[in-house]
């Protein structure tokens, strides 16, 4: 590698906010934990931290790419698979506290919360694809699957999907009429309709043209 | 006095524990590493047949109702207008006025008035009651409220012939409780019992918790306690109770009429749309526990509900 000093310490640093950034989320639950300060409903606590740490880094991974390609930060890619894998990591805890905390794996009343109601079935969804993307997400099958593993890591954007739409339907209220504390689903799926739209070639070639222009 | 207690299971007076005797016993117990046996404790309970109904012969009338923590009673508390924060309740409601206070009681009634929480407390001997609350979103405690059952108000205003439901107004005072506009909700919160369910003996008008006078977050100075029902039917701070001839509105079936009803029963063979009824946390406890029908209430309350479709009703 024959880097400055100075480029490889950048990448060193964004690697350790990345880092940084998935584990504070456990490190600080962990903290809570110990010390009893996890609320009245702990499993429900447990369940709305490990859910949003779940979406906003998720949320974060998928920001990477528009922000690489309109300001030209090649340094940033590699920040997808960290963020991307501690995603999966808070989606995997999320379901680990639903179905081993709280329902004690009983599956006749884990079946009774699934059937009929797209609530869990969307939220189990969006768990599959980023286990599978987790599973995909090394040398090895990158090597194999070639130009199918980059259609496969795109599935992201519709685990993101999946996962604010459960998160929405999470909300006591009307979805409809936003009757109800819609707030932070919102701003998640506000966030994530931005991100669509920087994918698209119009807006950031032309935003790609503003901000480099040189 | 003759202190009438009603509970959910048979407790002589003395085995009230006094509160700060019950922390004490809790804190123990979570040092002791109990919350690790939430899994084991969920995976005894019994497992329900496809339609939520539970096995003939469960054990749920073995299960523990022992009295909720009075610091999760008042500080895990659904009350929007002051905020969603179920946490963030209790310090957001500390400057609430709940004094002076007065509940209108008027409609359809012989002797319209206004009650002075003075002449409430005057009028109507107190009484501890403890009841379990189930919580639409699947949670639930036991509570010993203080307060008197709402039919012996209605005996004092006469409901005439015409009268067939009670509307229950809460209070919404935007200076003092920071949602109230936020334009999430229709509040005022409104609420409504069909007359019968209005002067069952179970239903009460509550004024304490823990023998202390409620706390602004639970809804000071009055509230409405129906242990039967869903507890979002319960409503905080009351300052009208008026009787009328049609289904009032309530708050939640205004904003999602699909997903709460004007009965709310709780009846663990009826699901919410979006998640199962069968089930509930015990605030305090470990694990789930089955979901009882009409909460534990039913030789109470079905006498109310023969012959209706509660899938239908609900």
């Amino acid at each position: 590698m024959d880097q400055k000093p100075q480029k490889r310490s950048m990448q060193h640093w964004f690697r350790f906010a990345a880092h940084l950034l998935g584990l504070l989320p456990l490190a600080l639950f962990s903290l809570d934990l110990l010390r009893g300060q996890l609320g009245f409903n702990p499993v429900e606590t447990a369940l709305q931290r490990s859910g949003r740490a779940a979406v906003v880094l998720l949320l974060l991974s998928l920001t990477i790419t528009p922000l690489q390609k309109i300001f030209n930060l090649p340094k940033l890619i590699p920040l997808r698979k960290p963020l991307g894998l501690y995603a999966a990591l808070y989606a995997g805890l999320h379901f680990i506290t639903f179905a081993v905390w709280d329902y004690g794996l009983n599956l006749s009343l884990i079946w009774l919360e699934f059937n009929q109601k797209p609530f869990l079935i969307l939220g189990l969804g969006a768990l599959l694809i980023l286990a599978l993307l987790a599973a995909t997400s090394n040398r090895f099958t990158k090597a194999k699957l070639r130009a199918a593993w980059r259609w496969l890591q795109r599935l992201a954007y519709l685990a993101a999907v999946l996962a604010i739409l459960h998160y929405l339907l999470a909300v006591k209220g009307d979805l409809l009429t936003l009757q109800g504390d819609y707030t932070l689903p919102l701003i998640a799926a506000g966030i994530l309709l931005i991100l669509f739209s920087l994918r698209i070639p119009i807006i950031y070639k032309a935003l790609q043209r503003w901000f480099q222009r040189e | 006095m003759d202190h009438q207690i009603y509970r959910s299971i048979p407790v002589t007076p003395e085995e009230v524990t006094p509160k700060h005797i019950y922390q004490s016993r809790r804190k123990f117990l979570k040092s002791m590493g109990v919350v690790g046996l939430g899994s084991l404790l969920a995976s005894c309970a019994p497992a329900l047949s496809p339609d939520g109904s539970l096995p003939a012969g469960s054990p749920t009338e073995n299960l523990e109702d022992a009295l909720t923590d009075y610091d999760a009673i008042t500080n895990y508390v659904n009350f929007y207008e002051f905020t969603t924060s179920k946490e963030g309740v209790a310090e957001r409601a500390q400057d609430f006025i709940t004094d002076p206070w007065s509940v209108e009681v008027s409609g359809l009634v012989e002797n319209p008035q206004t009650f002075s929480m003075e002449q409430l407390r005057a009028n109507y001997p107190q009484e501890e009651r403890i009841y379990r609350m189930r919580c639409v979103e699947g949670w639930s405690m036991v509570i010993p409220w203080v307060g008197f059952p709402l039919h012996k108000l209605l005996a004092t205003v006469k409901p005439t012939a015409e009268a067939r439901y009670v509307l229950f107004e809460s209070a919404l005072v935007p200076e003092q409780m920071d949602s109230a506009d936020s334009g999430m909700f229709p509040f005022p919160y409104l609420e409504g019992l069909r007359l019968d369910e209005a002067q069952h003996d179970l239903t009460l008008l509550a004024t304490g918790l823990y023998s202390e006078p409620l706390p602004p977050q639970n809804g000071a100075p009055i509230r409405l306690v129906v242990p039967w029902k869903y507890g979002f039917k319960s409503s905080k701070s009351l300052v009208r109770i008026a009787l009328v001839s049609d289904q009032p509105p309530t708050l939640w079936n205004t904003v999602a009429p699909q997903e709460y009803g004007f009965y709310a029963n709780v009846n663990p063979a009826v699901d919410h749309p979006r998640w199962s009824q069968a089930t509930e946390r015990r605030i305090g406890e470990a694990g789930r526990r089955p979901t009882l029908f009409m909460n534990g209430y039913a030789e109470e309350v079905m006498p109310l509900y023969e012959g209706m479709d509660l899938t239908i009703n609900y």
